[in-house]
């Protein structure tokens, strides 16, 4: 078994795959427990369906595992990791470091692809919300678009503060203030004409802008101005957050 | 760089902000040898190492690993080099044969699962191959730690003080391990705070303290060079002078955190 030779990256990508994948089942536990709140939202909004429309429903119940997935899934993984030293003994391999972030997202974004489906599932068979073939092919587009957005904010995150447990608590925070200012500010505030400011605040917010596409991605007919504009805001809100990630993050805590 | 270096560190700088952890430090490991690099702790031997390793970019100096520099061409340096880091850990949730799977696949090792378990059974570690990393024993982690870094068969294998926390039969079956790494051809770069290790496993070794490098030499001619410095007999304990003994005295007494 010698070489000295450089492993081709479609060899790495696949053992890091293989092994982030399995750490990632593994885990089941804490995926389960990043589909709970959608899962309830889904179930408990079931009245709201007939007022709101049911996009409005799947993608607030979307938008909030896009958030557990990004940042307690996603920021509480790498903090462990960097903080065990796990990326150190990966980065004194012949890999680049590009292989080794990458395939932490891919397994990220098989995520959103599963809690997207789930969604759809649940949608279907409890809500009866039914999309059109395109409706649901967008959704999946606009959700990993989203998606990315939650990445890099826990990049972000994860490459500000390096304790692993004031990681924990800072994307605990940041997930609940999504809940409080994103979802319920939605229902309560954005509707009121009275608090127009706080509601525009809040729509173009990353919970906002998210909810948006995911919303008119379900309903392709309704794509409008105000969702092509929440799509840019996205993306812009991705790659901020990702070129500060990247910039502060550190693969070490010392 | 000299034909049986397999290691040459040239004039390499080290900083932290204002701190400078390695300062202007220069030596070479040469083909099938033991190379020990000591010093007190913060003398700058993990920040040498890690240099080395690609970890941290130095501020100046070379380093050529088997031929290739090691800051343009670093994933071939790091191709030749097998690493057990300080602190070593691997992802808790995969099992032992998981884990050297994995890292078969990063060093571009074909290797069956039949092959691995081969590898685990040489390590008396096959019973434990469907354990977690965790679950093991400090000496059997580190045993699977060694395996994992010389998987590949590098020509040079750096170890960051692997003794560190074994009782003295898991310490003594990992200094047969390392001298059966240079059996088969292969240099080894180790630190460590043991003096008893250096002079029992090492060809040579680098004294290296506040981030330079002030004394290289075999073990036993080190002793002998020293022998007679006052401040050697004087720190000596038993009479008989040491490599300890030289050490300190080189060092100091200070304790150092």
């Amino acid at each position: 078994m010698e070489t000295s030779s450089i492993p081709q990256t479609s060899t790495v990508l696949k053992t890091l795959l293989r092994a982030d994948f399995t750490t990632q089942w593994r885990n089941r536990r804490a995926v389960i427990l990043t589909l709970i709140v959608p899962v309830i939202i889904l179930m408990t909004w079931k009245p709201l369906i007939k007022i709101t429309g049911g996009p409005f429903v799947l993608s607030n119940s979307i938008v909030l595992g896009l958030i557990a997935t990004g940042l307690m899934g996603y920021s509480n993984s790498i903090a462990r990791d960097r903080d065990k030293g796990i990326f150190q003994r990966l980065r004194v391999a012949p890999i680049s470091a590009w292989s080794i972030m990458t395939s932490r997202i891919l397994v990220q974004l098989t995520m959103i692809v599963i809690l997207t489906t789930a969604v759809f599932v649940i949608g279907n068979s409890y809500d009866q919300v039914t999309l059109t073939a395109g409706g649901y092919i967008i959704t999946y587009f606009t959700a990993i678009v989203g998606g990315t957005v939650y990445l890099s904010l826990g990049q972000m995150i994860v490459g500000r503060i390096k304790n692993p447990e004031t990681v924990n608590a800072t994307v605990r925070l940041v997930y609940f203030l999504f809940i409080m200012g994103g979802m319920l500010g939605e229902l309560l505030v954005v509707q009121d004409p009275k608090y127009k400011m706080l509601g525009d605040i809040i729509k173009w917010s990353p919970y906002g802008t998210v909810r948006m596409i995911l919303a008119a991605g379900m309903d392709p007919a309704k794509w409008n101005n105000d969702a092509s504009m929440a799509l840019l805001a996205t993306i812009g809100y991705a790659a901020i957050c990702a070129f500060l990630g990247i910039k502060w993050f550190k693969w070490n805590t010392k | 760089m000299k034909a049986d270096n397999i290691l040459t560190v040239e004039g390499l700088s080290v900083s932290y902000g204002n701190f400078n952890a390695v300062q202007n430090v220069s030596f070479d490991v040469r083909k099938g040898e033991i190379f020990g690099l000591l010093g007190p702790n913060g003398a700058g031997k993990t920040s040498t190492l890690s240099a080395v390793e690609g970890l941290l970019k130095p501020q100046a100096g070379a380093i050529t690993v088997d031929g290739y520099d090691a800051l343009s061409k670093p994933l071939h340096a790091r191709a030749s080099l097998g690493v057990q880091l300080q602190s070593t850990s691997f992802q808790p949730e995969l099992y032992v044969i998981e884990v050297l799977q994995l890292y078969a696949g990063v060093y571009g090792v074909p290797a069956s699962k039949d092959q691995l378990m081969g590898i685990l059974r040489e390590i008396n570690l096959a019973d434990s191959a469907m354990k977690k990393y965790g679950e093991l024993s400090g000496g059997q982690q580190q045993r699977v730690s060694l395996v994992i870094a010389t998987i590949h068969n590098p020509k040079l294998v750096l170890l960051d003080e692997p003794t560190t926390g074994l009782d003295p039969q898991s310490r003594r079956q990992l200094w047969e391990r390392i001298e059966a790494i240079r059996e088969r051809g292969h240099a080894v770069l180790l630190t460590t705070h043991s003096m008893e290790e250096a002079e029992a496993v090492c060809d040579r070794i680098a004294i290296i303290d506040h981030g330079k490098v002030i004394a290289i030499d075999t073990p036993q001619n080190m002793i002998d060079k020293h022998r007679d410095d006052p401040e050697v007999i004087a720190v000596s304990r038993r009479g008989k002078i040491t490599l300890e003994d030289v050490f300190i005295a080189l060092t100091g007494k200070a304790v150092r955190e």
